[in-house]
C-alpha cells in the first residue's frame, strides 16, 4: 500500500501569543495569555486542560482561523502569523468532523486536491490510497450521513492528510465516539502520525487520551500553559498543584521541609518524618509545601506498630476488575489507594484497621501555591 | 470563522478587497429604501400631512366614525375567533398525525387535502362556501329547500377563514409535537398518571408556546384577510381591510383608506411584538433534542382516538367537498339553476380570460426568480457576513412580510402614483410588491438552513486550501440550494394567488387572475370564477410537485429530507 509520501517535517513555534474575546455573557475573556510552544519536527504535542482553558483558541490561531492579538507563530522558521488558513498547509480535524454533507466520501477527500488543481487521475489514485490507509476502501460512493461516527472520523482524517499537510491539527477529534472506539482510534491516529512523520498538535480534555497519544503534553489552565513535559514527567514530578491534580489521581498532603540531604529531602508529613527523593532545585528547610503521593505509591498491609507504618482505617473499597480502589482515613486525612487485584486475598473491608506505608522512592514535593512562598 | 469578527477590516479596505460584496450591499440598501421604507413613509405622510402641514384630522375622522370603529371591533373579534378555532383545529390534526398511529397513506392524504386551502387563492374556500350555503347553495337550497337564506355575516366568514388558515397552525404544531420526546410522556404514564392527565400536565404545557405562536399567526392572517370578508362578510359585518378597500375604490378617498390601513397596523404591530419577544423566547423550552417518530406506546385512549380521527376526517372531507363543489360549478352551465355539463366556462377562461392568465404568469415569471435570488442573497449576507447595519437590514427586509397586505398595497399606490416616480399601471409595481412582500420567506429559509450549517464546514474548506470565493461556490451555495428552490416555490404560489396588496395595484394594462375571479364573483359569473380558481389550483399544484421533485433530487443520500421548506 502506498502511504502519502512524508513531506519534510517542520517545527512549529508559538511565541508569546495572546487572544482576547468579547463574550456575550462573560464579557471580556482572555482566552489565551502569553502562550509559547516549541513543537519539534515530527513531534506529537497535546494541549490538555479543562473545558474553557483556551486549547481550541490556541489551536485555531495555529491553524489561521483566528488572528492573535499579540505574539507570533512560525512554521519551520517562517512567520505565518498573518497568513490565512488556506495558505498555511495545515490539515485540520474538527470535533464535529465538518464533513461536507452534499459531497460523497470520495469528493470530500478529493476536495483539497481539486482545490490545488491536481489532475483527475492523480486525485483518484491519492484518494484511493488514503482511504485504504484509514481502512475505508470501498466507501467512495457513500455520503457522510450514511456513515457511523467512527467512519466519519476516518473520512475527516483522510481528508486532512491526503493534502500532505505540513502540520496536522486535531481539536478533540474523539469526543463524539464511544469509549471503546475512542481507544482504538487514538491508537490509529498515533500510529498514522508516526508513519507519516507529520508534526501534530492535538487538543483534548481527556488526560488518559493525552498520555496515550503524545510525545509531550502542554497542560493549560485559564489561558496559560501551566507546564510542558512528557506524560511520565508530568505524572511523577509535576511542578504545580494544578498539574498534579489534573493528570492522574493525586493525594496531596501538607508537608514541611525539615532538612535537605544528599538525594533526599526530609519532610514532616502525615505525623511522620519521611524521606522524599530530591528532584531539581531543593526546597529550603522550613518551607511549607505539598507532598504528592499517587494512589499506587501507597502500600496497604496488616496493622503494624513499627516505625515506618502508619495506622489507618478503610473507609470504602471498590472492586474494579484488574484493580481495587480504597479510601483510607490516616493521620487526619483521607488517602486514595489502588492495588492490583491479582493474588490479593485479604479483604480490607470497610471499617478494618490497616497499616499504611509509602513505597520506597515514591512521593514528590509540590509547591503549595496557596502558601505564597513557593520555591 | 472565514469571517472573523475580530479580524473585521476597516470599511474602506473591505470595499477595495471585495467589490462584489460592496456593490451588492449598496444595491440592496437602495432597493430596501425605495421599495420598503419609502412607501411606508409616503403612507404615513399622506395621513398626517396635508398641504405641508401636520394634521390629525384624517385619523380623527376615522377613529370617530361609528362605522369604522365597528369595523375595527369586528376585525379583532374575527381574528380572535379564527385564531382560537384554527389553533384548536390545527392542534387536533397535528395530534392525530403524530400520536394516533395512523397509516402513513392516510396522513399523506390528509396532508394534501389540508394543503389545498394554503396554496389556493385565499378566497377559494369562501367561494366553495357560497356554492354550499349560499342563496342557491347545494345544502341550503337543494337539500334543505331553504329560500331567501343569507349566508353573509360573522359565522360564515369565520368558518371559511378558519378552514383557510388552520393549516398554518397544523404545519407549525406538527413538528413541535413530533419533537417532544415521547419518553417524557411515557415517563409520566409510568408514574401512574392517566393518559388524559399526561396530556393535560405534560403534552399540552410543552406545546403552549407553539399554541400561542399558532394563535398569533392565525390572528394576523385573519386580520389581514381581505378576500374572504369581501365575499362572505356582507354589509352587516364590516371589517377593516374591506372598509379600506371600499374607501379607496368606492369613495375614491385615498387618505381615508390610508388612515384605515394605519388603524389596522396597530393590532398587527402588537402581534409582531408579542411573537418576537414573548413567544420567541419561550420556544427553546420544548426543544428536547431527539424527535422520536411515532409514539412507542398508546398515548391516546381508544375512544379518544376514534373521536379525534373521525373529527379530522370529517373536516378533511368537508374541505374536499368544498373544492369538489368548485370543480362542479366550473363544469355546469349555471350552478344551482342549470346543471347541464359544459366546458363553456373553461372556454371563456382560455379566450377572454387568456390575457389575464398571461399577465399573471408573466408577472409570476419575473417575480419568482427575482424573489428567490433576493431571498438567498439576503439570507446569506445576514447570517454569514458581518457588516454595519446588518440587524437593521434584516428588520427592514421583514417589514412588508409582517404587514397586512392592505397596508402594503395602499402604501405602494400612494408612493408610486405621482411624480417623481410613477409606477402604477406598470408590471414593475406588481413584481416589486411580490418580491419584497414574499421574498422574506426565502430569507427565512436561507437563514434557517445556514444556521444548521456549522461554520466549521467553511473553515474545513479553508484549511484544505480553498479561498473565500471557492468556498462560497463549492460549499455554501450547494448547501443553500434547497432554500433557493423552496423560495422559488413560495414566490410562484404567492404570485399566482395573492390579492390583498395587489388588488390596489392592478390596472387596465396589467391585471391578475385573483382580481378577475373576485370581479366574476361580484358580477355573479360564478361558473367562470370557479373555472379560473380550478385552473390556478392546478397550475400551483403542478409547480409544487416540480419543486418537490427538485428538492428530492438535491437531497444527498442519508440526509434529512428538505421538504417542509415549502410550508414557510
Ligand atoms: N469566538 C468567541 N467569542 C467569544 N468568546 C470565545 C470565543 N471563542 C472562545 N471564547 C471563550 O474563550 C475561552 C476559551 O475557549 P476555548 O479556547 O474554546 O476553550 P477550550 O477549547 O479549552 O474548551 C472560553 O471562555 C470561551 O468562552
Ligand atoms: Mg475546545
Amino acid at each position: 500500500m502506498n502511504t502519502p509520501a512524508p513531506a519534510e517535517a517542520i517545527g512549529v513555534t508559538v511565541a508569546h501569543v495572546s487572544k482576547r474575546f468579547t463574550h456575550a455573557v462573560k464579557g471580556e475573556v482572555h482566552a489565551a495569555r502569553d502562550v509559547s510552544l516549541d513543537v519539534a519536527p515530527g513531534e506529537f504535542l497535546t494541549l490538555l486542560g479543562p473545558s474553557g482553558c483556551g486549547k481550541t483558541t490556541t489551536l485555531r490561531m495555529i491553524a489561521g482561523f483566528e488572528m492573535p492579538d499579540e505574539g507570533s507563530i512560525a512554521f519551520g522558521g517562517h512567520d505565518v502569523t498573518r497568513l490565512p488558513a488556506n495558505q498555511r498547509g495545515i490539515g485540520f480535524v474538527f470535533q464535529n468532523y465538518a464533513l461536507f454533507p452534499h459531497l460523497s466520501v470520495f469528493d470530500n477527500v478529493a476536495y483539497g486536491l481539486a482545490v490545488r488543481g491536481e489532475s483527475g487521475s492523480e486525485i483518484g489514485r491519492a484518494v484511493g490510497d488514503v482511504l485504504a490507509l484509514v481502512g475505508l476502501a470501498g466507501y467512495e460512493r457513500q455520503f457522510p450521513a450514511q456513515m457511523s461516527g467512527g467512519e466519519q472520523q476516518r473520512v475527516a482524517l483522510a481528508r486532512a492528510i491526503v493534502i500532505h499537510p505540513r502540520v496536522l491539527l486535531f481539536d478533540e477529534p474523539l469526543s463524539n465516539l464511544d469509549a471503546r472506539l475512542r481507544v482504538q482510534m487514538r491508537d490509529e491516529i498515533r500510529a498514522l502520525q508516526k508513519r507519516l512523520a507529520i508534526t501534530a498538535i492535538y487538543v483534548t480534555h481527556d488526560q488518559e487520551e493525552a498520555m496515550a497519544v503524545s510525545d509531550r503534553i502542554a497542560v493549560m489552565n485559564r489561558g496559560s500553559i501551566a507546564e510542558i513535559g512528557t506524560a511520565e514527567t508530568l505524572y511523577h514530578s509535576p511542578r504545580s498543584r494544578f498539574v498534579a491534580e489534573f493528570i492522574g489521581r493525586a493525594n496531596l498532603v501538607a508537608a514541611q521541609v525539615i532538612a535537605v540531604r544528599d538525594g533526599y529531602v526530609d519532610v514532616a508529613a502525615l505525623d511522620r518524618q519521611l524521606a522524599i527523593p530530591r528532584q531539581g532545585s531543593a526546597l529550603a528547610a522550613g518551607t511549607r509545601c505539598l507532598l504528592l503521593l499517587r494512589p499506587e505509591a501507597i502500600v496497604l498491609g496488616e496493622p503494624d506498630a513499627t516505625s515506618g507504618t502508619l495506622a489507618g482505617t478503610v473507609r470504602t473499597r471498590t472492586f474494579l476488575g484488574e484493580k481495587i480502589e480504597y479510601t483510607i482515613a490516616c493521620a487526619g486525612v483521607t488517602l486514595q489507594v489502588v492495588r492490583h487485584s491479582q493474588g490479593v486475598t485479604d479483604a480490607f473491608a470497610p471499617g478494618a484497621a490497616v497499616g499504611v506505608q509509602i513505597a520506597r522512592g515514591a512521593g514528590t514535593l509540590v509547591a503549595d501555591a496557596s502558601q505564597g512562598d513557593s520555591p | 470563522m472565514v469571517v472573523s469578527a475580530a479580524a473585521r477590516p476597516g470599511f474602506g479596505a473591505r470595499w477595495r478587497a471585495e467589490p462584489a460584496f460592496a456593490v451588492a450591499l449598496t444595491l440592496l440598501w437602495l432597493l430596501l429604501a425605495f421599495f420598503i421604507l419609502y412607501p411606508i413613509v409616503a403612507l404615513v405622510a399622506r395621513v398626517f400631512i396635508d398641504q405641508g402641514q401636520f394634521t390629525s384630522a384624517t385619523i380623527v375622522k376615522v377613529l370617530t366614525d361609528r362605522n369604522q370603529v365597528a369595523a375595527f371591533r369586528n376585525s379583532l373579534l374575527l381574528g380572535t375567533l379564527v385564531g382560537v378555532g384554527g389553533t384548536v383545529l390545527g392542534f387536533g390534526f397535528a395530534f392525530a398525525a403524530t400520536r394516533c398511529r395512523l397509516p402513513p397513506t392516510v396522513v399523506r392524504l390528509i396532508d394534501i387535502a389540508v394543503l389545498l386551502p394554503l396554496v389556493s387563492p385565499p378566497f377559494t374556500t369562501a367561494i366553495g362556501y357560497i356554492f354550499s350555503f349560499g342563496a342557491r347553495g347545494l345544502i341550503t337550497y337543494d337539500l334543505l329547500g331553504i329560500r331567501n337564506v343569507s349566508v353573509y355575516g360573522l359565522t360564515s366568514t369565520m368558518t371559511a377563514e378558519t378552514l383557510t388558515y388552520f393549516p398554518i397552525a397544523y404545519l407549525t404544531l406538527r413538528p413541535m409535537l413530533a419533537a417532544i420526546d415521547s419518553n417524557i410522556e411515557g415517563m409520566a404514564l409510568s408514574l401512574g398518571a392517566s393518559r388524559w392527565r399526561v396530556f393535560r400536565t405534560v403534552t399540552l404545557p410543552l406545546c403552549t408556546p407553539g399554541l400561542a405562536n399558532a394563535f398569533l399567526l392565525l390572528f394576523a392572517a385573519s386580520l389581514a384577510d381581505f378576500a374572504t370578508p369581501l365575499i362572505l362578510a356582507g354589509n352587516q359585518f364590516p371589517v377593516l381591510p374591506t372598509q379600506a378597500y371600499l374607501q379607496i375604490t368606492g369613495l375614491f378617498d385615498l387618505s381615508g383608506g390610508a388612515a384605515l390601513s394605519l388603524v389596522l397596523l396597530m393590532p398587527a404591530f402588537v402581534v409582531f411584538i408579542a411573537q418576537r419577544f414573548w413567544v420567541g423566547r419561550r420556544f427553546y423550552v420544548t426543544v428536547t433534542g431527539k424527535g422520536a417518530g411515532q409514539a412507542p406506546f398508546d398515548s391516546v385512549s381508544p375512544i379518544a382516538r376514534v373521536l379525534l380521527v373521525a373529527a379530522c376526517v370529517a373536516v378533511t372531507l368537508f374541505i374536499v367537498y368544498l373544492y369538489a363543489l368548485l370543480v362542479y360549478a366550473s363544469l355546469v352551465r349555471a350552478f344551482g339553476a342549470n346543471d347541464t355539463l359544459t366546458l363553456e366556462h373553461y372556454r371563456a377562461v382560455f379566450t377572454e380570460g387568456l390575457r389575464v392568465l398571461f399577465d399573471t404568469l408573466i408577472i409570476a415569471a419575473f417575480a419568482t426568480p427575482l424573489g428567490g435570488l433576493y431571498g438567498v442573497v439576503m439570507g446569506y449576507l445576514i447570517t454569514r457576513r458581518r457588516f454595519v447595519g446588518r440587524t437593521a437590514m434584516e428588520i427592514v427586509s421583514m417589514i412588508h412580510y409582517a404587514l397586512p397586505g392592505t397596508i402594503v398595497g395602499i402604501a405602494y399606490l400612494i408612493a408610486f402614483n405621482d411624480p417623481p416616480i410613477v409606477l402604477t399601471g406598470t408590471a414593475v409595481i406588481l413584481v416589486a410588491c411580490y418580491v419584497f412582500r414574499y421574498g422574506p420567506t426565502g430569507i427565512r429559509t436561507t437563514m434557517a438552513l445556514l444556521q444548521q450549517v456549522d461554520p466549521s464546514l467553511e473553515e474545513a474548506s479553508h484549511s484544505l486550501g480553498a479561498g473565500t470565493g471557492t468556498t462560497f461556490r463549492r460549499i455554501t451555495l450547494p448547501l443553500v440550494l434547497p432554500a433557493f428552490f423552496a423560495a422559488l416555490g413560495v414566490m410562484f404560489i404567492r404570485s399566482m394567488t395573492a390579492i390583498s396588496a395587489t388588488i390596489f395595484l392592478v390596472s387596465i394594462s396589467w391585471t391578475l387572475v385573483t382580481v378577475r375571479i373576485l370581479e366574476n364573483m361580484t358580477e355573479l359569473r360564478l361558473g367562470m370564477a370557479a373555472a379560473f380558481s380550478v385552473i390556478v389550483v392546478i397550475i400551483v399544484f403542478i409547480v409544487i410537485g416540480a419543486i418537490g421533485q427538485v428538492l428530492r433530487l438535491l437531497r444527498t443520500p442519508g440526509s434529512k429530507p428538505a421538504t417542509g421548506l415549502l410550508a414557510a
